[in-house]
């Protein structure tokens, strides 16, 4: 037992601690340097400018704005299997189903709505879905609009989003 | 009352209300940009009109512009008196900014045989004004924080009142060695004193000859201040925001800015009566006026580097990164302020080309003296307050207990000590 005790050092307790002045400067002397440095050249500070600079660390893991993949053929790959919808913990999914006419699929949305407003960006609906149609690789981090409306991007807005990191079609199998 | 001594009045006052009041969005735009430099961080840079940011300091008249279109809030128990809710962050501000109206910002200007005061308030009892008005200001905080109703606030002001008592007496203690070494309760005499040398090389400033008595000072004004380390009365990890709690808007802006007033006061307290005043180290004033040339020349020579060196750092910092898309507003800044200051140095050194050759102009050379001095004056006062504002972001808040404890066991058997050792040597000396 007696190898496992580690004295903890106590300041605080010599003459030199209680002066306070030694341990000011020394304090003074760090955050001078910082800031002389600092105004010396001013670019070097590591800060992001952020509407004239855009972030350079967004991965392939980040979860953007969500979009809805294409097949092989460019046509929408999501079957309207209502996946994403139930598995959505805030409930921001909102779609239509209505029946395939070109033969490729039984089902397909006639509308598909996500109210980003509501959404909170979990990613649990890419998680969900068995075909690979909704994905959250646009890479977008800023959704700008005038109304609330604008936040509800339907599913033209969705198809229309491109995927930045590669994968552009659905991956799932036919 | 001549017409000299009339204009050298008002335009003291005038200086001395710029100094104190356009000192206040400065220094509200150095605290923030000064803490991020500090934490490599760059604080406020982009507000700007017409382009030009001048580092951000827009950023504070911003700000005025915010607090003043603030919504009022009013505490609902104190429907009936609310002017002396009103009045309390006043009393607060206009103490400290009626305490900065002593200080001598140059020497007397002597204009037809009169010597005239320098000073927006031409009085020679400048120490014992700074101490009754300055001492005031605790007042607003103390009636604000108890009309607040709430305890937090109370808690804070009650902080700041026994504060004050702890550090208002070493405070005075040190003051009054200081009157015992200068001879004088006034600004001016003070910093006249202090143009000598001691022991033959050394400038006979208040820390060379007092430096007990200095160390005292410097620390009792800050807890006067309510700055960092000892802001005990707005501790807001443990009472909110302290005594402001309850304020709003303007009410509360008042506090704000009257606590940098108050900085800039202590500033300026500390330079007169510790560093010298508005005086380079060495050189007194008759010195200044007689040999004027020389200095001329001196100026002459210096100003150009710095304002090349000056350029050069903003060319540098006042650019973006290269890879940020910019519409080059900041090159077009640079280029502007760059022309100004050339021209503004060119200005100064035909003016003083022909006050070193006319050396006969002596209304000339005083007015000049005194421009110089005040410039000297303002540097001093900035790096100060860069001091102050250094000494915050260093510095974690004292525990409420130890700045009690620091204050009366330490501090004012210290400043007894010093006044003690001060009384002998005055009177073995004399």
């Amino acid at each position: 037992m007696e190898n496992r005790i580690k004295v903890v050092p106590r300041y605080g307790e010599s003459r030199k601690d209680k002066l306070y002045l030694p341990a000011i400067y020394q304090g003074m002397k760090i955050t001078f340097k910082h800031l002389m440095g600092n105004v010396a050249d001013s670019n070097a500070v590591d800060t992001l400018e952020y509407p004239e600079e855009s972030p350079y660390d967004i991965t392939d893991r980040y979860r953007g704005l969500h979009r809805l993949t294409h097949r092989e053929d460019d046509t929408i790959a999501c079957v309207a299997c209502f996946m994403c919808a139930t598995a959505c913990p805030s409930q921001c999914i909102f779609i239509e189903a209505t029946e395939r006419e070109d033969g490729e699929d039984e089902k397909m949305p006639g509308k598909f709505a996500i109210d980003t407003l509501e959404c909170v960006f979990c990613g649990y609906c890419v998680e969900a879905c068995p075909c690979d149609a909704i994905r959250m690789d646009t890479g977008i981090f800023s959704l700008i609009g005038n109304s609330r409306e604008d936040f509800v991007l339907e599913k033209d807005q969705l198809l229309a989003h491109k995927g930045v990191f590669g994968e552009e079609k659905s991956r799932a199998r036919k | 009352m001549s017409l000299a001594a009339i204009l050298v009045a008002v335009i003291s006052l005038v200086i001395g209300a710029l100094l104190a009041l356009l000192m206040i969005p400065v220094l509200v735009w150095l605290e923030r940009r000064g803490a991020g430099l500090v934490q490599d961080r760059l604080g406020p840079n982009r507000t700007n009109v017409f382009g030009f940011r001048f580092g951000g300091v827009v950023q504070s008249f911003a700000d005025v512009v915010k607090l003043v279109l603030k919504e009022e809030y009013y505490p609902s128990h104190i429907s009936k008196h609310r002017w002396l809710l009103m009045l309390a962050p006043m009393i607060t501000f206009s103490a400290a900014l009626l305490a900065f109206m002593v200080i001598p910002f140059a020497d007397n200007i002597v204009i037809d045989g009169e010597s005239l005061r320098m000073q927006p308030l031409p009085v020679d009892y400048g120490v014992l004004w700074y101490l009754a008005i300055g001492s005031i200001g605790v007042i607003g905080i103390f009636l604000g924080g108890w009309l607040s109703h709430n305890k937090y606030s109370l808690l804070g002001s009650a902080r700041a009142g026994s504060m004050m008592i702890g550090y208002e007496l070493p405070l005075g203690l040190s003051v009054i060695a200081f009157v015992a070494t200068y001879n004088t309760i006034d600004f001016n005499a003070m910093v006249q004193w202090q143009s000598g040398t001691v022991l033959g090389f050394l400038p006979a400033w208040g820390i060379v000859v007092q430096p007990l008595g200095a160390l005292i000072l410097i620390i009792a004004l800050f807890a006067e201040t309510n700055r960092n380390p000892f802001s005990v009365s707005e501790g807001e990890s443990e009472i909110v925001a302290g005594y402001m709690t309850e304020y709003t808007a303007m009410k509360f802006a008042m506090y704000f800015m009257g606590e940098y007033v108050a900085m800039n006061t202590a500033s300026a307290v500390i330079i007169t009566m510790v560093f010298g005043g508005y005086q380079l180290p060495w050189v007194s004033t008759s010195d200044l006026l007689t040999h004027f040339s020389y200095f001329a020349w001196a100026i002459m020579v210096v100003m150009p580097i710095i304002v090349y060196f000056v350029i050069k750092w903003m060319k540098k910092n006042n650019r973006v990164r290269p890879t940020v898309i910019s519409d080059g507003s900041r090159e077009f800044e640079a280029k502007v302020l760059t022309y100004v200051m050339i021209g503004m140095t060119v200005l100064v050194e035909v003016i003083l080309l022909y006050l070193s050759f006319a050396s006969d102009a002596m209304l000339a050379t005083s007015i000049a003296v005194t421009l110089l001095q005040i410039v000297i004056f303002v540097v001093k006062l900035m790096i100060f307050n860069l001091f102050f504002i250094l000494v915050r972001w260093t510095l974690p808040r004292f525990r409420y207990d130890q700045v009690q404890h620091l204050g009366w066991y330490y501090l004012l058997p210290l400043s007894l000590f010093n006044l003690f050792i001060t009384a002998i040597v005055v009177v073995g000396v004399a």
